[in-house]
């Protein structure tokens, strides 16, 4: 801050002009970020059990998050994961039955979730401070012993699922998806046809599936040493420790199941896929497969991807779509990770039917170009800055967020490296770095344009 | 503002402050230990301090919005919105000598359009409602005109940078840049490093004073793409149909923009809207984190210090009639899951009934669902207090009673279910646990949003657009102090037929 300064202006002075100074000579100072220590909020149990806790003491809430390697991938018998899904969501547990769990959670007035994913399981519960010892215990008791049944299966089964709210919050923010997650879907299916995680079970999988079956499932991967803990709220932190270990010491340490390394997959030759929908507009998602990123890569990866689509900011592909044309709201890159095998790299936009073909063509041209020249100094200058002292911090910003990231990079990782080295690696990122990750990972003849909306156009 | 040493001032007050506000607030339920300065020109400043962060919410709200509209012009307000990233003379022009010189042939050539457009109107207007009377849709001076514009624009383009509000701040690290506008407030916002508040300072005052309507037309069509992304839900134009049928004067229920509103914009309108409401005396700045009041007062002084106190825009005061009759809605689609909705209009954020309707909506939808299961009926119920985008306004809405069928059938069934309920909503009271669970209910769900700062700043932005930032935690503990007898008598009040708009869904092949 410059007070004394600013105080001996005003002093001199009973009117003065606006400041206007470019926001590059300001003088604006380092942010003085370091990465939190993770050793200041572990918890190891003798289990294998890593726990990551921290205040957060704005509110008196208190969230408790499980992450468990195991997804959807790892079912040995087909439907296994998504039967278990429903059944911590939804099943209770071994001494409480599906509605007294229901009532306990509503009662409490939780905020209690399952998110099933290719690779890991997030179980995360949010409650009042007042309430913590019971949902402590409940957590607990969901991932230890959670009662799978019929039902579960059959649910699974059916598809059945919390509907998708049919409009957005006070912010509005859910009005434009429209037809992009059908979209996106599509590309998924496209690039991981044949693939492990496109394997989704079908109707006759979930008949031959039995509660032994998710039961055996869940005592494969649902293991001290295959889970990582955060909890962060209004909550003392000593006394977290303490109920954790009441909690969960006495979980059995089981064998942590290998890491199952997911085949790579073999590019495909650029092809359009039209699925004709009659809406007002047309949703054009373009990508292909994304390969495990090296740690020496990732850096310039994440600049480069900045530069290209950070989402709904000032990047490469807003300006050539809705800056100078008007032709669309967004147009971002966006980066589906898996932990251990191939993800999806993919340019996303959508737009009134006539002119989908034009955001098409200059979204190409934008990552065409980023193959084949170096990115500006002023590109580089703003993504390092957005990504070192903007998008990275902000994973620590608070307990939740800090206890949320540590964990998951513990489960991922085994360790925190990554996350200790990163501010780092980013500042060395050169611009020859990004042409380079462009001309790996940038694979235009490989991209598989899907294309939702009532016409398609011919690709060159 | 007159200038001189304003913070000095500021700093006797802030000691008041501190100790009205500082520590006596942070212990109980509704923690909103805010500091608040207001300078001479008008300008509101508000903070909550949180020294160990390091990070800072920085929101600037003016109270202005979709209400403030003229018929015609609708979605105006937020078109501004989109209009005020474009820059100012100082952040993204080139050469702004040369590129002024050409936005006002730009604004000349506008005005001639008009001219145009007033001159040929008898031959340009709709005058049939189906679309089935030919009318001219141009001129050849209107293509002449727009054609000039475009040339005028393209060369301007060329002087000019895209996206210039937006990169400074992705560079010094800020997130969660956005902005809103919906019928009482416009805000911009982003989070930064604490130590780099004055980019935010900077950016702002700019913008809020000199702003250039850069690539408008190709910004037109940017609402254009929004509005087809609303409409692409099938809820969209039957919940519009519901916000008409409900209103008939205010503007609450109209929303941001149609089809026809997109075409009229003018840059001589926006301008207008601009120069009127964004002035210090119409302007709050909200900050949560890693600030005080001490350093932010003689910042924001550096850099807002300079405007003049305006005179002050006209307010929205437009008033609903007295409801005078039930209205029904029946609406077809083959799209939309066949429902029964029930809405009734309801008092404003300022009056004393509001804070209850929150806890009302949670305890009645958990009862309805209860009838609704043990009728038999197939459903779900949803009960809200949302118009276009938004929950909660200064100005009467509605609360909506939602009752999603799984089969239409049932829809005729459904509803007089759901007269009943509310009939005997009137007549006895919830019970008390019900009550005390909805309380706890929306207070766990005010914590949530509290969690966030970026929420909580907004929350503080918003009531100070409604009523005051002062309400806000009077509202909250309202919500606390509810009786099912206070339920009851709200039922009473407001749920009768004369204030009651009926929408029934029900599939096309009924009709034909």
């Amino acid at each position: 801050m410059r007070t004394l300064p600013l105080l001996l202006l005003l002093l001199a002075c009973s009117a003065w002009p606006q400041v206007l100074t470019d926001p590059r000579d300001m003088a604006l100072p380092d942010t003085g970020f370091s990465r939190p220590d993770p050793t200041d909020y572990e918890l190891v149990l003798e289990n294998g059990l890593h726990a990551y806790i921290a205040r957060a003491d704005q509110v008196p809430l208190v969230t408790m998050s499980a992450f468990v390697r195991a997804g959807k991938v790892n079912d040995t018998a087909p439907g296994a994961a998504e039967a278990l899904a429903d059944a911590l969501q939804r099943g209770g547990t071994a001494d409480m039955n599906a509605g007294e769990f229901a009532e306990t959670l509503r009662l409490m007035t939780a905020d209690f979730v399952v998110e099933m994913h290719d690779e890991w399981t997030e179980v995360s519960l949010n409650v009042p401070t007042e309430d913590f010892d019971q949902a402590l215990a409940l957590f607990s008791e969901v991932l230890r012993n959670p009662q799978i049944s019929g039902t579960n299966i059959e649910r699974a089964g059916a598809g059945a699922g919390a509907e998708s709210a049919d409009l957005g919050g006070e912010s509005g923010a859910a009005l434009y998806e429209g037809s992009m997650n059908d979209a996106v879907a599509h590309l998924r299916d496209i690039v991981y046809e044949g693939h492990a995680f496109a394997d989704h079970p079908g109707p006759g999988d979930f008949e031959r599936l039995g509660p032994s079956d998710v039961a055996s499932f869940h005592r494969r991967y649902f293991v001290p040493g295959n889970t990582t803990i955060a909890v962060a709220g209004r909550v003392d932190v000593d006394t977290v420790n303490t109920r954790l270990a009441d909690q969960l010491s006495d979980w059995e340490a089981a064998p942590v199941p290998p890491v199952e390394q997911q085949t790579a997959i073999k590019l495909k030759r650029r092809a359009l896929h039209h699925y004709p929908a009659r809406k007002l507009q047309s949703w054009l998602v373009i990508g292909h497969a994304l390969p495990d990123l090296p740690l020496e890569d990732r850096a310039a990866f994440d600049v480069m991807t900045y530069i290209v689509g950070a989402y709904h900011l000032n990047t490469r592909l807003m300006r050539e779509t809705r800056y100078k044309y008007g032709y669309t709201n967004d147009a971002s890159a966006f980066v589906d990770e898996q932990w251990f095998g191939p993800g999806i790299y993919s340019f996303r936009s959508y737009s009134r039917p006539e002119v989908i073909k034009s955001i098409y063509q200059n979204m190409m041209g934008e990552l065409e170009r980023t193959r084949r020249e170096e990115v500006s100094d002023r590109e580089m200058f703003v993504a390092k800055g957005a990504l070192t002292d903007g998008l990275f911090p902000v994973r620590y910003l608070d307990g939740y967020t800090l206890t949320r990231s540590l964990a998951l990079e513990k489960l991922r990782y085994g360790n925190h490296q990554r996350s200790a080295s990163y501010v780092d690696r980013v500042r060395k990122v050169t611009k020859r770095d990004v042409l380079n990750v462009a001309q790996k990972y940038l694979q235009l003849e490989n991209m598989q344009i899907v294309l939702v909306g009532e016409e398609a156009f011919a690709i060159e | 503002m007159t200038g001189g040493c304003m913070w000095l001032k500021s700093r006797i007050l802030l000691l008041g402050c501190s100790l009205l506000y500082g520590m006596s607030v942070w212990a109980d339920n509704y923690e909103l230990p805010i500091l608040e300065h207001t300078f001479d020109n008008g300008l509101r400043l508000l903070v909550i301090e949180r020294p160990r962060e390091q990070r800072v919410v920085s929101k600037i709200f003016t109270d202005m919005g979709a209400l403030n509209e003229v018929p015609g012009e609708y979605g105006a307000a937020h078109f501004l919105e989109h209009l005020m990233f474009k820059g100012t003379p100082t952040l993204g022009s080139l050469d702004w000598e040369r590129e002024s010189q050409i936005h006002e042939q730009i604004r000349a050539t506008e005005d001639a359009l008009t001219e145009e457009l007033n001159r040929a109107r008898n031959d340009l207007r709709q005058r049939g409602v189906f679309h089935d009377y030919r009318h001219a849709e141009t001129t050849p001076r209107i293509e002449e005109l727009r054609a000039l514009i475009d040339s005028l624009n393209a060369q301007a383009q060329e002087l000019s940078e895209e996206g210039p509000m937006k990169v400074w701040y992705q560079a010094f690290g800020g997130t969660r840049s956005t902005a809103t506008t919906e019928q009482e407030y416009m805000k911009f916002d982003v989070d930064l490093p604490a130590s780099r508040v004055d980019l935010f300072l900077r950016v702002e005052a700019d913008r809020m004073q000199n702003s250039i309507f850069r690539n408008f037309d190709a910004e037109r069509m940017v609402l254009v793409e929004q509005r087809l992304g609303d409409l692409n839900r099938p809820e969209t134009e039957f919940r519009e149909a519901m916000n008409s049928l409900v209103g008939r004067a205010s503007m609450v229920y109209i929303p941001e923009g149609y089809a026809n509103d997109f075409e009229q914009y003018t840059r001589r309108y926006e301008r207008e809207l601009y120069e009127t409401y964004f002035v210090p005396n119409n302007t709050t700045l909200i900050f949560i984190g890693g600030v005080t009041l001490r350093e932010m007062v003689p910042l924001v002084e550096e850099y807002f210090g300079h405007m003049q106190r305006a005179p002050e825009p006209k307010r929205y005061q437009g008033r609903e009639p007295l409801p005078s009759g039930e209205k029904r809605l029946t609406w077809r689609s083959d799209t939309l899951s066949p429902r029964v909705e029930v809405r009734y209009q309801i008092p404003a954020v300022g009056h004393p009934d509001r804070p209850a309707f929150d806890v009302l909506s949670v305890a009645f939808a958990e009862d309805l669902q209860q009838r609704l299961t043990a009728a038999g009926i197939a459903g779900a119920v949803d009960i809200n207090t949302r118009v276009v985008h938004t929950s909660r306004f200064g100005v009467p809405a509605s609360i909506n009673v939602e009752l999603k069928l799984s089969d239409a059938d049932d829809a005729m069934a459904a509803e007089s279910l759901l007269l009943a309920a509310l009939a005997q909503l009137s007549k006895t009271a919830l019970p008390e646990e019900d009550v005390a669970w909805a309380k706890k209910s929306v207070r766990t769900e005010w914590y949530r949003t509290a969690a966030d700062p970026n929420a909580l700043a907004f929350q503080i932005g918003h009531f100070e657009t409604m009523d005051s930032w002062k309400t806000l935690k009077p509202y909250l503990e309202a919500r606390d102090a509810v009786t099912p007898e206070d339920l009851r008598r709200l039922a009473d009040r407001y749920f009768i037929a004369k204030n009651r708009s009926i929408g029934v869904v029900l599939p096309e092949e009924e009709s034909q």
